[in-house]
């Protein structure tokens, strides 16, 4: 089973610094994962993945199953021998894919029914079965399958149903993990549903964490659906209260659509209500068009004015791409017109590199601060360098003030509604 | 910054081995060859970031075609602030890598239209832009590149090129040289691309326009050098606008290879045979090695190899051919094939011991470290990747494979050349080689035209719903 040490907890808010040790090594949370979907982040190598301090990545249980399949990954001795990834891995159930990527899907309570994308021919996702698979990947940690309901759906007996049927098939997920065999290598984690509506929410928890001793951690789900984010944040808040101290808690998807140009604060926000963990495509998603992270906000590297501007993106960043001086002006040139080009995807793997390097820091200096017991000025710090300019999201505002810690106090930065995007956008006609 | 380049053989023609060495400040690059030159495209090597050329040992000298710099006026680089800006711009270590700098991309193949008396027509991301060899120079000298190629007068309309357009296109690289070694602050090391198209006498006319010792003001003009093949340090074969024009005027009774190695020696009869000679845009290994046995050349590009790893192709060969199948063997795999699904075997049956980035992966010499707690857990020894990993990252688009794979087709060729340099130094007979090398592998190149159309179909493909795509495709037949 899973190692979970807790080292810090901030005094102020929620926050919190722990250490993961699992089959492949020690993770410190906070963390984020970067998202290797199909057991590849982009145009990396899985030695360059792991000299930018990343310690456990996420792969898609339902890409896998489809390519290579299960038999290929049993064959090579599972994902992480398939990928040559030697850290922490994670995979989720395959469900939340199932309801978004296939054409039809029902849920019976035997489980997920869908069009195979191999045959057409109708076909079973069970809670055992989804373990089954997860097992033959071998990630150290997977998730429980789970009754997916859109966050914005209106029908509440559908979510109460989903709900408590998630619980149902948390127990079959447990049951048949148990009986595998795997528990000394694999480590399963429940995922408290429950929609919008926090009475919901707060009966799956109980629920859930009534089943502790047989799950290694807890994450909340059913976030990633447009909700308001005034919403989100209570939701999770509300979880995450009456989650257990000893054991990490995963926040899913939120670095997901539309979230993703939102996703440094969301994520600082989540570590401030106590979350552990989060994944994230949004490093290597926004790099495919020129996007890079910086602390005062992204740049878009296809903007003219990069043209001659002959400074790294970021002159602190520890990344490669700075450390070895490749220039905005270089990485500008090297976009040329067209993305799709072969050298284009040399500027991609550039720039994925910085993102993915900025996000472990921003998660990396939040640990830090915990520890020192300066978390509260360290999101002051963040938030003013990166919305100074713009105003502060008003539900960010709302997040932080739930754990004691005012952004407006002694600023005069504005506050401004909306989710908060902030986007750089080319002025050319 | 001075470079010398050293051959072991008196001989004018055939098999030789040399070194070219790149004094600079507190820094000497040394280069064996016969070697590679790697391709770049738009100032980087394909598929791989700046951040992997430190783990791509085989990439030593790098061609970079200057005309994608064009679209800025000035071009960037040249505003680049700092000593080895070429380097600094494009994240080249100067302590490593030699660069070679030349307008246009000799791989290129398409139509261009008409260079003038004073000009080239130059193919950038934003059209055809003219430069001038004014421009060039003062180009050139502020990017201070490790070699640079003076203008050619190569013609891009479309070919047979009249005896007066042959002509014109030996005066203007001839005083395009001229102008280039005009004195100037900074020595320049200047490579030559030999003209005169397809005819020998041309070739032969374009040499002597060279070795012919200068007076009065063309004299004065390139002083200290006596005559401009003085100037110059090494001579330029780029085979695709010979190609082009053989094409053009088909002959049954010609042997295009054959032919190609005599327009090359054309050009050789009279210049110095110690210079280096560098031919651009060589289809295989075969070529490569007709071309090191009948001529003597010593660096060759690998744009062939990086084109295959682009296709989905690891290359699998070795020189001198190691084990004798007496079939013809495929110079490497088609990894798109479902075969290779299964197949957790190294990229390479011949070169087990292949020492690139993908079959001979490090664990990160440094890993970053994001907080004062984060403890970095004993390393482990990475594995070799996988033909089955590949195949699957090709079908689900993942460039990932592209990347492994440059790195591993530069490292089978920088292996192929070791072979090719040890062979001739060995003094063994290197034709004997050379034949047995031919006999065992397959020019015909079938895995990578395979390689081509299975690529297309998954670049066709890709994206969501792909299967279903497939299905119906399979339900059509």
């Amino acid at each position: 089973m899973a190692h979970f040490e807790l080292l810090a907890r901030c005094p102020t808010t929620r926050a919190r610094v722990s250490r993961l040790t699992l089959a492949h090594g020690a993770t410190m949370l906070p963390t984020f994962m970067p998202v290797a979907t199909q057991a590849a982040i982009k145009g990396l190598t899985p030695q360059q993945v792991e000299s930018l301090g990343v310690t456990l990545i996420l792969n898609n249980t339902y890409h896998l199953n489809l390519r290579p399949g299960i038999k290929v990954l049993s064959e090579a001795g599972g994902a992480h021998k398939f990928q040559g990834w030697n850290k922490n891995l994670l995979t989720d159930s395959g469900g939340f894919q199932l309801v978004s990527l296939s054409k039809f899907t029902t849920i019976t309570e035997e489980g997920a029914l869908f069009e195979s994308p191999f045959t057409g021919e109708p076909t079973m996702l069970t809670p055992e079965e989804s373990i089954s698979i997860q097992h033959a990947i071998g990630a150290d940690i997977i998730m429980q399958l789970d009754d997916v309901v859109p966050s914005l759906t209106q029908d509440r007996a559908r979510v109460e149903e989903a709900m408590e049927r998630s619980v149902r098939w948390l127990d079959r997920c447990i049951t048949h993990h148990n009986l595998s065999g795997k528990r000394a290598t694999q480590n399963l984690f429940a995922i408290v549903q429950g929609g919008l509506d926090l009475e919901l929410r707060d009966r799956c928890v109980t629920q859930m964490v009534q089943r502790k001793n047989d799950v290694a951690g807890f994450a909340i789900g059913g976030l990633s659906g447009g909700e308001e984010k005034d919403v989100f944040w209570r939701i999770v808040k509300q979880c995450i209260d009456k989650l257990p101290e000893d054991r990490p808690r995963y926040c899913m998807g939120i670095g997901f659509a539309e979230g993703s140009y939102i996703i440094q604060s969301n994520l600082l926000v989540c570590v401030a209500l106590g979350v552990d963990m989060a994944d994230c495509v949004f490093p290597t998603r926004t790099a495919r068009f020129g996007v890079a992270l910086t602390h005062n906000g992204p740049i878009n590297l296809r903007l003219a004015k990069y043209a001659r501007d002959f400074e790294p993106i970021d002159s602190s960043c520890p990344c490669p791409t700075c450390v070895e001086g490749s220039s905005r002006a270089m990485l500008h040139h090297i976009i040329g017109r067209e993305t799709a080009a072969a050298q284009g995807r040399s500027l991609l793997v550039s720039v994925t590199i910085h993102n993915i390097v900025f996000q472990a820091r921003i998660m990396g200096g939040a640990r830090d601060a915990i520890m020192g017991g300066t978390f509260p000025t360290y999101l002051r710090q963040f938030f003013s360098n990166y919305f100074g300019d713009v105003g502060y999201p008003e539900w960010c505002v709302n997040a932080l003030r739930s754990v004691n810690v005012d952004l407006l106090e002694g600023s005069d930065i504005k506050v401004v509604s909306g989710k908060g995007a902030k986007w750089e956008y080319s002025t050319a006609a | 910054m001075t470079l010398s380049f050293s051959v072991a053989s008196s001989s004018r023609f055939g098999p030789r081995t040399g070194n070219l060495t790149l004094r600079r400040t507190g820094t000497t690059v040394s280069i064996n060859t016969p070697g590679l030159i790697v391709a770049t495209s738009r100032g980087v090597v394909s598929h791989l970031g700046p951040e992997q050329y430190k783990r791509t040992p085989a990439l030593r000298v790098v061609q970079l075609p200057f005309e994608s710099f064009l679209e800025n006026s000035p071009p960037t680089p040249t505003l680049q602030p700092g000593p080895n800006p070429l380097h600094t711009f494009l994240g080249f270590n100067p302590n490593q890598h030699l660069l070679s700098l030349t307008l246009r991309d000799p791989a290129d193949h398409r139509e261009t239209p008409a260079n003038g008396h004073d000009y080239i027509s130059a193919s950038t991301g934003r059209g055809i832009k003219r430069i001038t060899p004014d421009q060039w120079r003062a180009h050139v000298h502020a990017c201070a590149p490790d070699l640079v190629v003076a203008l050619p007068d190569i013609p891009w309309t479309l070919p047979p090129f009249s005896q007066k357009r042959t002509t014109k296109s030996i005066e203007r690289t001839a005083a395009w040289l001229a102008h280039m070694l005009a004195p100037a602050p900074q020595p320049l090391n200047i490579l030559v691309h030999m003209a005169g198209g397809i005819t020998e006498p041309a070739r032969r006319a374009f040499t002597d326009s060279l070795t012919e010792t200068l007076h009065g003001k063309e004299a004065d003009s390139v002083r200290p050098h006596k005559c401009l093949d003085d100037g110059a340090s090494g001579y330029v074969f780029d085979l695709v606008p010979l190609r082009r024009a053989l094409d053009a005027s088909p002959d049954a009774s010609r042997d295009d290879q054959q032919e190609t190695v005599a327009l090359l020696k054309a050009s050789l009869t009279s210049a110095s045979s110690a210079k280096l000679r560098v031919v651009n845009s060589a289809r295989s290994p075969h070529e490569i090695l007709r071309l090191v046995r009948d001529v003597g050349v010593d660096i060759f590009d690998s744009k062939w190899a990086q084109d295959a790893a682009h296709l989905g192709v690891a290359l699998d060969f070795t020189f001198p051919v190691s084990s004798v199948t007496g079939k013809q063997r495929d110079l490497g795999h088609n990894l798109f094939r479902t075969q290779y699904a299964h197949d957790f075997s190294l990229f390479a049956d011949s070169a087990p011991a292949c020492p690139c980035g993908a079959c001979a992966p490090l664990a990160p010499p440094t890993v970053i470290a994001h907080s004062a707690h984060d403890v970095r857990d004993t390393p482990v020894a990475p594995t070799p990747y996988t033909r089955g990993y590949v195949h699957h990252l090709l079908h689900t688009h993942e460039m990932s494979a592209h990347a492994l794979l440059i790195m591993h087709n530069l490292g089978v060729l920088d292996t192929f050349f070791a072979g090719v340099r040890n062979v001739i130094d060995g003094g063994g007979n290197f034709g004997d080689e050379v034949d047995r090398f031919i006999a065992e592998y397959s020019e015909a190149q079938a895995v990578i035209d395979e390689a081509r159309t299975m690529w297309q179909d998954v670049n066709i493909a890709r994206g969501k719903g792909r299967m279903a795509r497939e299905r119906a495709d399979v339900a059509d037949d």
